[in-house]
């Protein structure tokens, strides 16, 4: 194929992206402009634009659904399993989803790129483990709780959504020498980070895992109590911190820590230390 | 609770968030498929459908590239196109007379139900494309055909189809401006 035929074949390819965002191309054309899509990031950002434009022409057509679909639906659910949240597909067919930037396969968006004077990516196994590691530990706490854990916990989703949602949400994580880690998905512009811990196991009671911020030139900071895998949401967090830490402390927690930390993670490679 | 909160519980297997989701969506949803399919029956059937593959695949949606709400109903158009498509594929009489009944214009959008701030206002929008922009658009969003089918029915090139569509969806979001 010449130079000529590609460009006029991908031409015509990207010609597609508006009847693709209305669903009006041939099952095999779908097919073949959606495999074009993950060569093409700007078709790819076109395409969503698009899509919100004719999701727009949905809205304006919502009408009460009938009262027996809601009874049947949610009779339906009781009784279907759903995929799981983690599955290890090849390729990208990789869940939980995340913001792509969180990912670090994406470079994050504009707004918070044009403050960055430091190198944009993580490694993206780092940023994918402790993506996946915050995920994971969030879907594994669902089961078996009360109404009021269950409340909790929704108020706790509903921070973590949050922090994955801001548009500089990053994610990096880091493993002591016994295999033990620590993720964080962290957003500088809000100031905000879920942290979890993996592989610690319980601690002797009377004892409690207790999270730090650290800052040049000033004590830690203690950004609060682990209560065992749930993942633990900090917030108020300043652009000048420069690591996390993690230290066992008595029950109750301590006003500075009072061991050498078991885990320690560098908050640069998501945005922080400036 | 939003819909993309109430998304991240649903895909963790929380029913009771899926109903509180449930009570966003199904209107949407329902109201956009029979504007598609047009038969109630057999709306209602597609509606349940995506409702049930929202539950299954919640934990695909992807935060980053919009909401919850345009991913439910992304998911619900591109369902009922392929009911639409493989029922006329099959000439079911039952749908072909239940489309012959509505005409497909755009100003015939239904005015049983209440008429909210964002009708009038795709409404008002649709009105100010060209003629061939609104039927290039609203031929294959509403009514399901591909844009070879447009471009017969209207009469056009490919190509001006193609484009038309482009120009319409453009010209909507300036109208409409910024993201709902």
């Amino acid at each position: 194929m010449s130079i000529l035929d590609r460009l006029l074949r991908r031409e015509d390819l990207h010609s597609l992206a508006a009847p693709y965002a209305l669903d009006a191309l041939e099952p095999a054309e779908r097919v073949r402009f959606e495999k074009h899509l993950d060569d093409c990031p700007l078709c790819a950002a076109e395409v969503r634009a698009l899509t919100e434009d004719a999701v727009r022409l949905a809205w304006s057509t919502a009408a009460p659904a009938p009262a027996a679909m809601r009874d049947r639906v949610l009779a339906a659910v009781r009784t279907t399993p759903q995929e799981p949240a983690a599955q290890p597909e090849p390729a990208r067919a990789r869940t939980p989803q995340l913001p792509p930037h969180v990912w670090g396969t994406q470079p994050p968006p504009a707004r918070a790129r044009a403050r960055r004077t430091r190198p944009l990516f993580a490694p993206v196994a780092t940023a994918t483990a402790a993506a996946a590691l915050v995920v994971a530990s969030l879907f594994a706490v669902q089961a078996g709780r009360t109404q009021d854990e269950l409340d909790a916990q929704r108020a706790q989703a509903r921070e973590i959504a949050h922090v994955l949602a801001a548009p500089d949400a990053r994610a990096s994580t880091g493993q002591d020498a016994q295999g033990r880690s620590i993720g964080v998905v962290a957003s500088a512009s809000e100031g905000s980070a879920v942290v979890t811990l993996s592989g610690y196991g319980d601690l002797p009671s009377g004892s409690v895992h207790q999270l730090w911020l650290m800052r040049p030139d000033v004590q830690p900071l203690s950004l609060g109590l682990f209560d065992g895998d749930t993942p633990l949401v900090a917030s108020g967090l300043e652009k000048s911190a420069t690591s996390l830490a993690v230290t066992v402390e008595p029950d109750g927690g301590s006003e500075q820590p009072t061991t050498q930390p078991v885990v320690q993670l560098a908050l640069n490679s998501v945005g922080f230390g400036e | 609770m939003e819909a993309d909160e109430l998304l991240v519980l649903v895909a963790g297997g929380d029913q009771k968030a899926f109903e509180e989701l449930y009570g966003l969506v199904a209107g949407p949803v329902y109201g956009l498929v029979k504007r598609v399919v047009r038969d109630p029956a057999q709306s209602e059937e597609v509606s349940q459908e995506v409702l049930l593959e929202l539950w299954r695949s919640a934990a695909r949606f992807d935060p980053g590239r919009g909401s919850a709400l345009s991913w439910v109903l992304t998911l619900a158009h591109r369902r009922a196109v392929d009911r639409v498509r493989s029922a006329r594929a099959a000439g079911e009489r039952e749908v072909r007379e239940a489309r012959r009944s509505h005409s497909p214009a755009f100003d015939q959008v239904s005015e049983e139900v209440e008429a909210g701030l964002e009708r009038e206002s795709v409404r008002r929008c649709l009105g100010r494309l060209t003629d061939l922009q609104r039927q290039s658009v609203t031929l294959a969003y509403y009514d399901g055909l591909t844009y070879r089918e447009v471009a017969e029915q209207l009469s056009l090139p490919l190509g001006t189809v193609k484009t038309r569509m482009r120009d319409g969806l453009t010209r909507l979001r300036a109208c409409l401006g910024g993201v709902a």
